[in-house]
């Protein structure tokens, strides 16, 4: 038995948005942005899909840009907005960001001599609205703060946030809704740039965006053509694009749907757990939960992996690499034991009930 | 908002009111639109009387429906209805739900007695309700601006009450005075033309004159995506794509420079006439303004006029474009019509247009080139596009 248990690293593809990407791979491969028919066919189809999608995030259709995923997107968020607005030297951000978003703050603060706060979350794991009006300054650039956290789910007050930056004059603030799209609700008026990706949703990998709002001007990180308004060279991943708009409808229909069912889920796992492993944060999005127990990450992550269960031990994005983990450690929590349990509506209680029983074994055996 | 309780939607005619003895042709044609336009919705059942079209909406939903009949021509209000015997009792308890389940402070009834026999007069009905609401409720009367106002209507079998008056679209039922054959460039008032002509109550049929390869084929979509907006007044609108190329080069060749838009458009207007009569189309409608461009001066409308027998309206002819604008907004024209791609007209555009032309000269440069053969072809070659905006829904559900 195959057991999944790492949602929020990536997901399987949706049968839908396969069927239909494979359909328009069989049939369309012009160049989006040539003239003839086939060409304009696919560019219309991209456009639709863009429309779709920014009626979905209630913004205006030119305020999507389509990117090769979120890292992209912060990427391009966060260094062309700073390159582009150079006069002003601080940005803020918080030290338990994805690593795209916090590497590119340290690139900038690094290579291109910015001045960056990296905001901790408090007890509860949430950079709140005061934190950030507290660190804000008369130079403060960009904010960029993340909706919800990829290691320990804990999910921020964006729309409140949001607003204060607004009231803050020549401050600008990008959040990172790469695990909270599809299901979370998120207000995105007063945000000025927001970033996502297909993959978590049950969409392509290699597919996301970035939402930014009319007014804000960036610097392109992909010199090129016209595609994506000039903002993002390169021929489009057209395909891709086209069925972002049916990836994130059927995300957000799943999400009313099976709303009840996830935290069904949840509670299962964590009664199931009582007792048997330490439960180090469950109170943010409800499809996550990090657990540590007597056994280290590795070991228990090896065993677990040999009864076919997958789960990670940190973000996978940084799975490879001897760092130490911002998020847990900014928590408190001891990252040599930790694992990260998340699941979606594709999971069932069987697999749950996999998991723990497994789990049990293999502490009674090894730990 | 009552919705929850409406279990009708009532239709009442407006001009169609003062039309004697055609009044049934009228009354029978906007039943049938309006049930082609909802025929979606399964569980509706009809009744056409004499004082309103009364939808009894059996489960569907109002709010769905309201967006949808705000589309259809031909009457001037409708309302969410809630229908009651006709007992003054059971309006009284109706009536009192409905102001119990607004917030509102203050009320104000208004009764209307389409059947003259109920044994109430309209003030006595008011007074009685009104005297109730008070009674019972913390409401007080507001003649001048109510909060809450509530409609009663005794009409022949039932009374209806109600608590909002929702515009129609006004005018007369679509295809009740005939047919029309709208010249359609792609630009903003030629689809406002068309909707203008809707609502007069001719169905339209559109005709659009291509240049391949001068204009692309974005030119021809955005003119089948405008039909396509324009369809939801009349379900399917036939898109007539004349290939005009070979005509309007010929006429390049032999016309001096300044008459050349003036001969094109005396030959549009003849394929137009020509498909009309084919078709037994009654008006040639456009969006021609006066003195919005050289061929549009009063001298050119005259000159480029005579050539068609057929009965021509040009319905923006004494607007201003930004009268103009606003309906393209409103019916969502616009945005498309803006988009930037070459029609026939922009494509040889003169530097010096003749704004007085004259008919001896038109005749003159007429005799220089056989332009009839030219126009047999163009109207042979006449390829019709059936478009409706339920067909492009589905094509497109299967992607997004």
């Amino acid at each position: 038995m195959k057991v999944y248990l790492d949602a929020v690293s990536t997901t399987a593809l949706d049968p839908e948005v396969r069927e239909t990407y494979k359909n328009l791979l069989d049939k369309y491969y012009c160049n989006s942005d040539a003239l003839y028919d086939d060409g304009v066919a696919i560019y219309d189809m991209q456009e639709k899909s863009r429309k779709l999608t920014a009626e979905m995030l209630k913004v205006k259709k030119d305020e999507i840009i389509f990117t090769a995923g979120a890292s992209e997107a912060n990427s391009l968020a966060i260094k062309g907005l700073c390159l582009n607005n150079q006069k002003r030297r601080h940005l803020i951000t918080s030290i338990y960001e994805h690593s795209s978003v916090y590497n590119s703050f340290r690139q900038l603060e690094n290579d291109f001599g910015f001045e960056v706060t990296y905001l901790k979350p408090d007890e509860k794991g949430h950079i709140t609205p005061e934190a950030v009006k507290n660190a804000l300054r008369d130079d403060t650039l960009l904010v960029s703060i993340m909706q919800v956290n990829n290691e320990i789910g804990a999910f921020n007050d964006v729309e409140g946030i949001a607003a204060i930056v607004k009231k803050h004059p020549g401050t600008y603030f990008h959040t990172d809704i790469t695990q909270g799209i599809g299901k979370l609700d998120v207000d995105l008026h007063n945000v000025d740039m927001a970033s996502f990706s297909a993959h978590k949703i049950h969409g392509l990998k290699g597919s996301g965006g970035l939402m930014r709002k009319e007014f804000v001007e960036l610097m392109p990180l992909i010199s090129g053509g016209q595609q994506e308004f000039s903002i993002r060279g390169g021929t489009s991943n057209a395909l891709s694009n086209i069925v972002f708009a049916k990836t994130l409808r059927i995300a957000l229909e799943n999400k009313d749907k099976y709303n009840s069912y996830l935290y069904e889920l949840h509670d299962q796992l964590i009664n199931g757990l009582e007792g048997v492993a330490t439960i180090n944060y469950a109170d943010g999005l409800c499809t996550l939960v990090n657990i540590s127990t007597p056994l280290t990450s590795e070991v228990l992550l090896n065993a677990l992996n040999d009864r076919g269960i997958m789960v990670s031990s940190k973000s996978t994005c940084g799975s490879r690499k001897n760092e130490l983990n911002r998020t847990l450690n900014a928590m408190g929590i001891d990252e040599d034991h930790a694992i990260r349990i998340s699941f979606d509506h594709t999971n069932t209680k069987e697999e749950i009930e996999y998991f723990i029983s497994n789990l049990k074994e293999i502490l009674d055996k090894y730990a | 908002m009552l919705e929850l309780l409406y279990d009708h939607i009532v239709v009442r005619y407006g001009e169609l009111s003062t039309k004697g003895k055609n009044r049934k042709d009228f009354t029978r044609q906007l039943t049938q639109n309006i049930r082609k336009r909802l025929q979606d919705h399964k569980n509706l059942t009809y009744n056409t009387l004499h004082d309103g079209l009364f939808i009894k909406l059996n489960g569907e939903d109002y709010n769905v429906i309201k967006e949808e009949l705000k589309e259809i021509f031909g009457y001037s209000y409708f309302s969410g209805a809630i229908r009651v015997n006709k007992d003054i009792d059971e309006v009284k308890k109706v009536t009192l739900e409905l102001a119990n389940t607004h917030e509102a402070k203050t009320f104000k009834i208004a009764t209307k007695r389409h059947d003259k026999s109920f044994p109430l007069r309209s003030d006595e009905i008011n007074r009685a309700v009104a005297g109730n609401i008070l009674h019972n409720t913390k409401l007080t009367v507001d003649v001048h601006e109510p909060d809450l106002m509530i409609y009663i209507s005794v009409d022949r079998d039932f009374i209806y009450v109600m608590d909002e008056k929702a515009r129609g679209g006004g005018g007369y039922p679509t295809g009740i005075n005939g047919m029309a054959l709208v010249m359609m460039s792609g630009g903003i008032d030629s689809p406002v033309a068309a909707y203008l002509t809707m609502k007069r109550g001719l169905k339209i049929e559109c005709i659009h004159f291509a240049s391949e390869p001068y204009t692309s084929k974005q030119a021809l979509e955005k003119v089948l995506t405008l039909a396509e907006k324009l369809s939801h007044y009349q379900e399917e609108i036939n898109v007539h794509i004349i290939p005009f190329t070979d005509l309007q080069l010929a006429i390049y060749k032999n016309v001096d420079e300044p008459y050349c838009i003036t001969i094109m458009r005396r030959m549009m207007y003849r394929i137009a006439d020509e498909i009309c009569k084919q078709r037994k189309i009654k008006v040639i409608s456009n969006g021609e303004s006066i003195g919005q461009v050289a061929s549009q001066t009063p001298e050119s409308i005259t000159v480029i006029g005579k050539v068609a027998d057929t009965l021509i309206l040009r319905p923006l002819c004494m607007m201003d474009k930004l009268e103009i604008i606003d309906i393209a907004k409103k019916i969502d024209t616009y945005e498309t019509s803006i988009l930037p791609y070459e029609d026939c007209c922009t494509i040889f555009d003169p530097k010096n247009p003749v704004t007085k032309p004259k008919e001896d000269k038109c005749l003159y440069y007429e005799t220089l080139f056989d332009y009839e053969t030219l126009l047999e072809e163009c109207v042979k070659n006449d390829r019709i596009v059936k478009v409706s905006y339920r067909k492009r829904g589905k094509e497109d559900e299967s992607i997004f």
